[in-house]
């Protein structure tokens, strides 16, 4: 479905990642690892359009979309939860919904029910639909954000830290939602420092460090593996 | 009792060709994130080109505004894309430095092709009524009605339909814009002709009951300035209040102080507000 091939983003002359190769089929839960500053969310900022690659191609289900604006990647049917969210603070709750529904605005009734559909996925997101977005904990804003992208009908969605900031129960609540959200047909990409759970949700991974990806495998592969282990699970 | 009542209708009069003014202000602070200073030069073009259409080409008033609010809305766009666009990825003071050039420029241009004299806007409006006991003029009455439902649609606008909320989710965040689907091309261009139309429309209503020349934006944009600081910057129901709230204070402050003093009294309020509620009265980006 997408396909990064030897990509390479700059910001000036700094190189942030060097000739990335991610491959993400149809229904997968794929995650990427690392720490701070490895180049995930460099990552996900390239596949959504908001930095153009210096060099190398991403393909979305072979159809070159690197050098395409964010909004026509959004109609391609990739939508990005970034990591700080980026919400739209003083609308509402559903005001961010339908503002997430932006590319299907003729289709009134489509959005009706998309909006049913993810209020039934986060329960709290109805009872708070007319707070300001600003008003939330960060858990419901993480669950706003995940539900604004939602309200597209993406195919593959991008989700950077969902679990940053957030207290372990609700982490847990988080990684559960993801899940269901897969289970109901959305390809998902994840960047997470959370490995032990990103992992146990997963199918594949890829660890980044200084802008490479040093090690790639299946969930099972990179749970075994010793220095991933060292590194991120911390067992 | 009368005097006071006289002076309130007054005072509902420029607030609302304020409040207008500082609504377009503030919805281009939410792109730009700087105050266009080049606001004022565009309500200053907005009541030349009405003049203008009224003086050579014998059209309606009502007719002449509708051309200018249009003529001025694309001025307006075309400055978004010759200047500020170009600009997106640089600083601040280069986006002021830009806004000043502009209005320099326009305020030039204007000298050179409409001469630096005063004119008199005619007004078909100039019969004097009796509203509610208070005696006005119907110009001062269509400026307000005019006013008070260019805010409504606007207001609606922005709040219940799409396009109209995109112009909010930018100045809110404008990577989560992106990130939704938005054109923020579009949403800035969009903006810009608002605005535009905004200025001109309030020149154009204001203009007959004062007057035309080269620098008549200068005050106006001034007040529009302290209007959206004290209003909050990038806040819709801030610039209206604060339209009013100055409009108010200056001619309740002519009367019972000094009309010397009218354009004194805002920014006096000014260091008042900013005292008591250095973030203005609304904090920024609401509907
Ligand atoms: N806007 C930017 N300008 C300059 N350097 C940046 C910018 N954003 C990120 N970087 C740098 O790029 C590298 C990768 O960052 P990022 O992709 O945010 O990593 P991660 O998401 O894995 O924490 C870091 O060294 C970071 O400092
Ligand atoms: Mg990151």
């Amino acid at each position: 479905m997408l396909d990064l091939k030897n990509v390479s983003v700059k910001y000036g002359n700094f190189t942030a990642i060097k000739d990335i190769n991610i491959r993400v089929d149809k229904g997968e839960i794929v995650v990427l690892l690392g720490a701070n500053g490895a180049g995930k969310s460099t990552t996900f900022r390239t596949i959504s359009g908001l930095k153009t690659p210096f060099k190398g191609n991403v393909l979305l289900e072979d159809d070159l979309i690197d050098n395409k604006p964010p909004d026509k990647i959004v109609k391609q049917g990739i939508v990005q939860c970034a990591e700080d969210r980026k919400l739209f603070p003083e609308m509402s709750v559903q005001e961010n919904m339908m503002m997430g529904a932006y590319i299907h605005r003729k289709k009134k009734n489509k959005i009706k029910q998309t909006l049913k559909e993810v209020y039934k996925l986060f329960p709290v997101l109805y009872e708070k639909r007319k707070n300001p977005a600003g008003s939330l904990s960060g858990g419901q804003q993480q669950m706003l954000a995940i539900g604004r992208a939602l309200m597209s009908k993406p195919k593959l969605m991008l989700l950077d830290e969902p679990s940053i900031g957030l207290a372990p129960l609700i982490v847990e609540q988080m990684f559960e939602s993801i899940k269901q959200i897969n289970k109901e047909g959305t390809t998902i990409l994840l960047a997470e420092q959370n490995a032990h759970a990103a992992l146990s949700i997963a199918d594949k991974g890829y660890v980044y460090e200084n802008g490479n990806i040093v090690v790639e495998g299946s969930s099972k592969e990179l749970f075994a593996n010793e220095e991933v282990r060292k590194a991120y699970i911390g067992a | 009792m009368d005097v006071l009542l006289q002076q309130l209708f007054n005072g509902l009069t420029i607030g609302s060709v304020y409040s207008l003014v500082a609504l377009g202000l503030t919805l281009v602070y939410g792109i730009l994130h700087i105050p266009n200073f080049a606001h004022g030069a565009l309500y200053m073009v907005g009541a030349y080109i009405t003049y203008t259409i009224m003086t050579s080409l014998g059209l309606h008033y009502l007719l002449s505004i509708l051309t200018s609010i249009i003529a001025v809305g694309m001025i307006s766009v075309l400055m978004e894309r010759l200047v500020f666009h170009p600009l997106k990825d640089s600083t601040p003071i280069q986006h002021k430095v830009a806004a000043i050039g502009m209005l320099l420029f326009l305020e030039s241009f204007a000298q050179l092709i409409w001469g630096a004299d005063y004119q008199q806007m005619e007004t078909p409006f100039g019969q004097v009524i009796d509203f509610f006991g208070l005696t006005v003029t119907m110009q001062r009455l269509i400026i307000v009605i005019t006013a008070v439902v260019a805010m409504i649609l606007l207001y609606l606008f922005l709040k219940k339909t799409f396009t109209g909320a995109t112009i909010i989710a930018m100045a809110q965040n404008r990577e989560g814009a992106h990130l939704v689907g938005i054109n923020t091309n579009k949403v800035a261009m969009l903006t810009f002709f608002i605005s535009g139309v905004l200025a001109a429309l309030g020149a154009s209503l204001t203009s007959p009951i004062n007057l035309v020349f080269p620098s008549m934006g200068h005050l106006v944009i001034l007040k529009a300035f302290v209007i959206i600081i004290i209003g909050g910057m990038g806040s819709i129901p801030g610039a209206i209040l604060g339209g009013y709230i100055i409009g108010f204070s200056e001619s309740i402050g002519a009367t019972y102080i000094s009309s010397d003093y009218s354009d004194i009294i805002s920014f006096a309020l000014l260091v008042i507000i900013l005292t008591i509620k250095p973030q203005g009265i609304f904090s920024k980006g609401g509907v």
